[in-house]
């Protein structure tokens, strides 16, 4: 019989305690390990929200911010989590360290007029390099929240908490961001204005 | 509704998060209307799209990078105090790093040097025993490979040296790197003549070990200078005088 959710998210629980214990310990290949099982995760992260050439200082920033603050982990949530939060702060503090301002919209688009019935449609399923390379064109905004909330699955609550911003304006950014993506992906892009 | 109502929810609508007599009424007008619609098919696609978007495998430089620092203890396991005193100015302390390097290097060369080359006594065995040597040569491959990709691509970032460390440090640091690529071509000459030699092989693996180490402290130095943290290149230098 396989084991309950709760089984197994003790048994991770406890995996990921040991696991932090050892790297507090300073276990030879502890933190290597650490690194191995979330550093994708936390790098692809990183490239969507920063862009990939700030994200490679920005990753080694996370895992030696996560190897000083290891010791205030207490298991409350999985060393998954308690690294994806840090990360996202740490990502966060970069792009308003460059200006970037998550509530304020300064582009238009819900006065743009009703898009018309002969409008290109997408064919076929949307390539993932063509929607990563149309990542890059949104502002910090509204790429922050679709990552956060399309790619990563975060609901609007936790973003809103992550950011500093209500529910409404992170489902009003989400609808931005997959329209600008949707103009992009048909070839209609219309990028006008950008967020600071 | 009219479209102008419609298309600010339909990312909420595809989401199902609209209340059920909101969902109701854009159903409803998206039976009559194509360009909606087609909003609708692609902002759905565009979702179900950014699902499938999974992680991305970082440069194995990264880590290496990340090793270096802890390793110099830039970053001490928690719990442990910070180095805090460090009241030398950077040019003495890249004199100190020169220096235990220097003593750290030709120390291990030298020991390597006085190390009898004792060849391994063979062993009899039978097929069992022969594959797991086999296996055994295999990780050992594999092992020398990993310090030899490690090495390339410290290598690459310490190339990129444009002027970052001071061209004394640069020297003494490439100094280094020269005694320790002589004592890899030796453990490698003599690995070639008696590939069952265990002591080459130990040299062997110190020499890349010591490569990776300056490498890495190397490359922590030019970020750390690149920065503009002269106390963050002081604790490299004097991490590595440490080891």
């Amino acid at each position: 019989m396989a084991p309950s959710n709760s089984v197994n998210e003790a048994v991770s629980g406890h995996r990921d305690l040991a696991l932090a214990e050892r790297c507090r310990n300073g276990v030879a290949g502890a933190f290597e390990e650490l690194y191995q099982a979330h550093a994708p995760r936390l790098f692809g992260l990183a490239c969507r929200m920063v862009g990939r050439t700030d994200a490679e200082d920005l990753l080694q920033d996370i895992f030696l911010t996560a190897h000083r603050k290891l010791g205030l982990y207490k298991g409350e949530s999985s060393l998954g989590t308690w690294l994806f939060r840090l990360a996202t702060n740490q990502c966060l503090d970069f792009l308003r360290s460059r200006g970037a301002r998550f509530a304020q919209v300064t582009d238009t688009l819900e006065e743009e007029p009703p898009a018309a019935a002969s409008a290109g449609t997408m064919r076929s399923a949307v390539d993932r390099l063509d929607l990563e390379r149309a990542l890059t064109t949104l502002p910090p905004g509204c790429r922050t929240v679709f990552v956060l909330h399309d790619v990563e699955g975060l609901e609007h609550r936790e973003i809103g908490d992550l950011l500093g911003i209500s529910e409404g304006t992170s489902k009003s950014q989400l609808h931005k961001a997959r329209m600008r993506l949707r103009g992009v992906l048909t070839g209609r892009t219309v990028v006008r204005g950008s967020e600071g | 509704m009219t479209c102008r109502d419609v298309q600010p929810r339909l990312s909420q609508f595809v989401d199902a998060e609209l209340s059920a007599d909101e969902q109701a009424a854009v159903s409803a007008h998206l039976d009559t209307c194509a360009a909606c619609r087609a909003i609708t098919h692609d902002l759905t696609r565009v979702r179900d799209a950014a699902r499938g978007l999974g992680p991305i495998a970082p440069p194995d430089h990264i880590w290496l990078e990340i090793a270096g620092q802890i390793r110099l203890g830039e970053h001490p396991a928690p719990g442990q105090p910070a180095p805090q005193d460090i009241r030398r100015s950077a040019a003495w302390q890249w004199l100190g790093l020169a220096a235990a390097l220097v003593i750290i290097t030709l120390g291990a060369f030298l020991v390597m040097r006085l190390q009898a080359p004792t060849p391994a006594a063979p062993q009899a065995g039978n097929g069992q025993a022969a594959g797991s040597v086999e296996s055994v040569a295999q990780e050992l491959g594999l092992a020398l490979q990993h310090y030899d990709n490690a090495i390339a691509q410290l290598e690459m970032l310490a190339k990129n040296n444009d002027g970052t460390i001071d061209p004394a440090t640069a020297a003494t640091l490439q100094k280094n790197l020269d005694v320790i690529d002589r004592a890899i071509a030796e453990s490698r000459a003599a690995l070639a003549s008696d590939p069952q030699s265990q002591p080459a092989l130990d040299s062997l693996i110190d020499a890349l070990r010591q490569k990776v180490g300056v490498l890495q402290t190397t490359v922590a130095l030019m970020n750390e200078i690149r920065r503009g943290n002269q106390e963050g290149a002081a604790r490299v230098v004097a991490g590595a005088g440490k080891s």
